[in-house]
């Protein structure tokens, strides 16, 4: 399951640069935290397509949940500056 | 009839991702609240909803882990292998083994190993039946053991038929030997007329000085050798295989 662990590092590791990097940055907007983390975890994720078809199921129903979180976040956003919120 | 131990019992026994998960996703959900609206903090708040996503994908990466502990796929491995290498010892066969795509068998990938050392397996061009000891050209001599391989039985599960590029092989290949069985942490692939040279980084599976390997090669050459013949729709030859314990490398014949 060495593929797995790698995953799992990968995407720790991930989490930890972007919120750092973003705490470091000032970023107080806890929805520019999530869509940064989002987008690293599908970049992630597509980069390992080569995992077994069950694992790619799996990971595909949470990326699908995190996508849509994600489209919610930005959705919520668009609204804010169309409506000049 | 016995129990099944635990770590074999896949979805329902203990999980080491499932509880690692399950530990993640309830300390985010703890620690996301409490660092928000108590400490006010938004980087930590960030790092509890990080832990809930981790969470979540270690419990996915659970139900993927297999149903057979890695010590029983040992042993059906090894005796599926000393039962070919009893067969081949038996009949004093030691000629290096040809990889036939699906197309030259009955419909999915074997290795032929000659009866005749002399044999030139170019000379395939019809379809060969689906038996063990099979006649595959047109003089008396012309005879085979046709074998089931490890990558025979691998390649029936996947969902489409490599392409014929080096790009497509290198990760038709990875696919199988990284992603699905992980046997290896990589692989390369080049293609030259007649020649393919493939390097596996970490193959766990090493060469050995049996029987079996010499005539087949090592279960990881062998799986890269079903892939390579399958993708090119050529019979390939396992013509070099020096294994390192960094990066292997293998080299394929390509017939005709």
């Amino acid at each position: 399951m060495r593929v797995f662990n790698r995953y799992l590092i990968i995407l720790a590791l991930a989490s930890l640069a972007v919120n750092s990097m973003l705490a470091f940055a000032g970023q107080q907007d806890l929805t520019v935290y999530f869509t940064a983390n989002a987008i690293a975890y599908l970049m992630i994720t597509l980069l390992h397509v080569y995992m077994n078809p069950a694992a790619r199921r799996s990971l595909s129903r949470v990326s699908a949940v995190l996508f849509a979180s994600f489209a919610i976040v930005v959705g919520i956003k668009v609204v804010e500056v169309l409506s000049g919120v | 009839m016995s129990r099944p131990t635990r770590r074999a019992t896949g979805k329902g026994g203990w999980n080491p991702y499932r509880a690692l998960g399950l530990g993640l996703v309830l300390g985010g959900t703890v620690f996301a609240p409490i660092a928000y609206f108590l400490i006010a903090s938004v980087p930590f708040a960030a790092i509890g909803i990080s832990a809930i996503m981790l969470g979540f994908t270690c419990m996915a990466l659970a139900n993927a882990r297999p149903y057979i502990s890695p010590e029983a796929s040992e042993v059906i491995l090894r005796t599926g292998m000393e039962n070919t290498a009893a067969l081949l010892e038996e009949l004093g066969l030691q000629n290096k083994a040809v990889y036939l795509p699906s197309t030259l068998r009955d419909g999915h990938p074997q290795a032929l190993i000659p009866l005749s050392g002399t044999a030139d397996l170019t000379r395939i061009r019809a379809r060969i039946p689906g038996r063990l000891i099979v006649r595959w050209g047109d003089d008396p001599e012309d005879m085979a053991i046709a074998v089931t391989t490890p990558g025979s039985a691998q390649l029936e599960k996947m969902e489409s038929r490599p392409g014929s590029t080096a790009a497509e092989i290198e990760s038709a290949i990875t696919y199988v030997l990284v992603g699905v069985l992980d046997l290896a942490n990589a692989v390369t692939v080049s293609v030259t007329p007649g020649r393919v040279d493939i390097g596996v980084v970490g193959a766990r599976l090493q060469y050995e000085d049996a029987w079996y390997y010499r005539c087949l090669g090592s279960p990881v050459a062998s799986i890269a050798a079903t892939i390579a013949c399958e993708a090119l729709g050529k019979p390939v030859r396992i013509i070099e295989e020096s294994p390192e314990e960094k990066r292997s490398r293998i080299v394929l014949e390509v017939l005709g």
